[in-house]
C-alpha cells in the first residue's frame, strides 16, 4: 500500500466531468422496414404483442419512436452480444454517459476489461457465502417486519422489494454514509436521465443532484476505506487499482452505473417471479414442496420478463442483421424482453413454466457485458427473499381488493403490487 | 493448426480446427457447437462452458477464479471438470477431446 490514496478528489487522477456530444445517427437505408406504428405508450403498457409481431414479420425494424433499430430475435441478440467489434457498447451520444459518466458498460475490451477487473471477486459466489448472504438475511428481516407492521394490503414494491434490493446494494458497495432511500433516489433519478430523450431540464437537474451527491458520498468513503479496508466493493476497488489505468472519474462512473443497475433488477425480479407463481398454483406448490428449486423459479422468472428489457449498441460498419442492412453508426435497441420470448427457442414463451426445456436465457446479457451482479441477484432473490416470504407469509397472494400494475419496456416489472396473506 | 473434439452425452461429436490462442469455449461459439453456452464471454463469471477433460492430459492447474465458478456448474463437478474459457488451443494443448456435460444451465 502506498502512503497516499491515488483516488482522493483533487489528487493527480481527478476528475474530468463527463463529455457529452449529441449524435445524429444516419438515416435508414432505402428498403428498410420502418415500424412507424410502434408507440412508446404501447411498449410501456404491454410490449409483448408488438415484439411478437416484429419477431414474426420484421425482426430488425427501424422504430422511429425509439430512434433505434430493434433487435428482437434470440439468435440476432446472441450475434450482437458476441461481436463487439461490429456492435460497440461505446455508443456515441449516449445519454447514460451524460447522466452517470462514462462507465465500463459503455466501453469495449480491452478498456472495459481493465475497469471490470477492479470489481475483483466482490460480487461472486465465495464472497456472497462469506459476507453477503448474511447481509441479505438481515435486510430481509428488516423489511419483512415492515410488511407485518403495515399488514395485509401493504404495497409490496415500495415497502419491501425496492428497499430490500437497495439496502443489499448499499452494504455490498459500502456506502456507510447513505441510506436505502438515498440509494433508491440516486438510482431512479440517474436512470431517468439515461432515458431523458425529451431533454427535460427538470430531469437533468435531478440526475445532476444525485450525480453530485454520489461523488461526495464516495469521496468520503474512499478516505475511510483507505485507512480501514474491508470486504466492500469500494474498498476492493481502491486497494486493487493503482490510479494509472483506472481513475477516480472511472470509479465514480462505474459505481453510478452499478447503483443504476443494482436496484431495479433484483427488485423487479422478485415481483415478477411472485406474479409468475401467483398465476401458476401447481408450479408454486412444486417449488414449495421441493419438486422444483427456487433457482429454477428465478431463472424462469427473468426469462419470462427480463428486468432489463432493452439495452443499446451501435454499429461500427455497415452490416446485415436479421435481414436488415444497417448503416455504419446505426443505433440499436437490443431487446432482451423479446429475445426471451422467441418461440423458436422457448415453446409457449408467454407462459411462466418451470417445466420447460432448459435453454439459456438472455436476461443477464451475454459476452463481456454479462451482468456482474448476476450472482448477487440470484442469492438475494432465490436464496433469501422468495423462500422466506413464501414460508413466512402463508397464503401470500395479490390483494384482490386493489389493482396491481406492471409497466415498462426498457426496464419492466411491477410498479405497484398490493399483497395480502393469511394473518 | 490445433483441433478440439467435443463429445456429447448422446454419443454425437464435433471436431473443429482453430487458431492458436482460441479457448475451448470460444471455438465452440465460433463453430456453432451445441452444448457450450459461454454466457460471460470468457471472464470466468458464469460456469456455462463446463467440460470434462480426459485423464492423464497435462493441463495448467485450475486457478482460484476457475475453481470458484466450477463450484457453480449445473451438471456435477467431477475431478476432471474444467471451464472451457480458461484453456487455450496452442498454449495449453494442440489436440484435445472434451466431454460435454448433460446441461450448462
Amino acid at each position: 500500500m502506498t502512503a497516499t490514496c491515488p483516488f482522493f478528489a483533487g489528487s493527480a487522477t481527478a476528475v474530468a466531468e463527463p463529455e457529452y456530444t449529441p449524435y445524429e445517427a444516419p438515416a435508414p437505408l432505402p428498403g428498410t422496414y420502418i415500424a412507424d406504428w410502434v408507440t412508446l405508450e404501447d411498449l410501456t403498457r404491454d410490449p409483448f404483442p408488438t415484439f411478437a409481431k416484429l419477431r414474426q414479420e420484421h425482426p430488425v425494424p427501424y422504430v422511429p419512436a425509439a430512434g433505434r433499430y430493434f433487435v428482437t430475435r434470440y439468435e440476432d441478440v446472441h450475434t450482437v452480444d458476441n461481436d463487439p467489434d461490429t456492435f460497440t457498447a461505446n455508443e456515441r451520444g449516449s445519454l447514460m454517459k451524460k447522466s452517470m459518466g462514462h462507465s465500463m458498460l459503455r466501453m469495449d475490451d480491452p478498456n472495459h476489461a481493465v475497469q471490470r477487473a477492479t470489481y475483483g471477486n466482490v460480487l461472486k459466489p465465495k464472497a456472497i457465502k462469506a459476507s453477503w448472504r448474511q447481509v441479505f438475511e438481515e435486510s430481509y428481516e428488516r423489511y419483512a417486519a415492515v410488511l407485518r407492521e403495515v399488514g395485509p394490503g401493504v404495497e409490496f414494491v415500495h415497502h419491501f422489494a425496492g428497499p430490500y434490493a437497495a439496502e443489499n446494494l448499499r452494504r455490498v458497495m459500502g456506502f456507510e454514509n447513505a441510506t436505502d432511500q438515498d440509494m433508491i433516489r440516486w438510482s431512479q433519478t440517474m436512470i431517468n436521465g439515461t432515458g431523458n430523450y425529451a431533454d427535460d431540464p427538470d430531469v437533468w437537474a435531478e440526475a445532476k443532484r444525485s450525480y453530485d451527491e454520489v461523488n461526495t458520498a464516495l469521496d468520503e468513503m474512499i478516505a475511510h476505506y483507505w485507512e480501514h479496508p474491508n470486504e466492500t466493493l469500494i474498498s476492493n476497488i481502491i486497494h486493487t487499482s493503482n490510479g494509472d489505468e483506472v481513475t477516480l472519474a472511472n470509479i465514480r462512473a462505474n459505481l453510478k452505473m452499478s447503483i443504476g443497475g443494482g436496484i431495479n433488477e433484483p427488485r423487479d425480479a422478485i415481483t415478477t417471479i411472485m406474479m409468475g407463481l401467483f398465476g401458476e398454483p401447481e408450479q408454486r406448490a412444486a417449488v414449495l414442496d421441493g419438486t422444483r428449486t427456487w433457482k429454477e423459479a428465478f431463472e424462469e422468472g427473468v426469462r419470462w420478463i427480463a428486468p432489463i428489457g432493452m439495452y443499446p449498441r451501435q454499429t461500427t460498419r455497415e452490416v446485415e442483421l436479421g435481414g436488415t442492412v444497417l448503416p455504419a453508426g446505426a443505433k440499436l435497441g437490443v431487446v432482451a424482453l423479446s429475445a426471451n420470448r422467441d418461440e423458436s427457442v422457448f415453446a409457449n414463451a408467454d407462459r411462466y413454466d418451470l417445466g420447460r426445456e432448459k435453454q439459456p436465457h438472455l436476461a443477464f446479457g451475454g459476452g463481456v457485458h454479462f451482468c456482474a451482479g448476476a450472482w448477487l441477484a440470484r442469492s438475494q432473490v432465490a436464496d433469501v427473499a422468495l423462500p422466506r416470504l413464501f414460508a413466512e407469509f402463508p397464503g401470500l397472494r395479490l390483494d384482490p381488493e386493489q389493482q396491481a400494475v406492471e409497466t415498462g419496456w426498457v426496464f419492466r416489472g411491477m410498479t405497484h403490487m398490493p399483497i395480502t396473506w393469511d394473518a | 493448426m490445433p483441433s478440439i473434439t467435443y463429445r456429447r452425452v448422446d454419443g454425437t461429436s464435433a471436431t473443429v480446427v482453430v487458431d492458436e490462442g482460441t479457448s475451448i469455449m470460444r471455438a465452440a461459439l465460433q463453430n456453432d457447437v451445441a452444448g457450450i453456452v459461454g454466457e460471460c464471454g470468457g471472464q470466468a463469471m458464469c460456469a456455462t462452458c463446463h467440460v470434462y477433460v480426459p485423464e492423464g492430459v497435462e493441463l495448467p492447474e485450475v486457478s482460484d477464479d476457475e475453481d470458484e465458478m466450477l463450484e457453480c456448474t449445473t451438471s456435477d463437478r467431477l475431478d476432471n471438470s474444467r471451464l472451457g474459457c480458461q484453456l487455450l488451443a496452442g498454449r495449453d494443448f494442440d489436440e484435445l477431446t472434451v466431454d460435454l456435460p448433460e446441461s450448462q444451465v
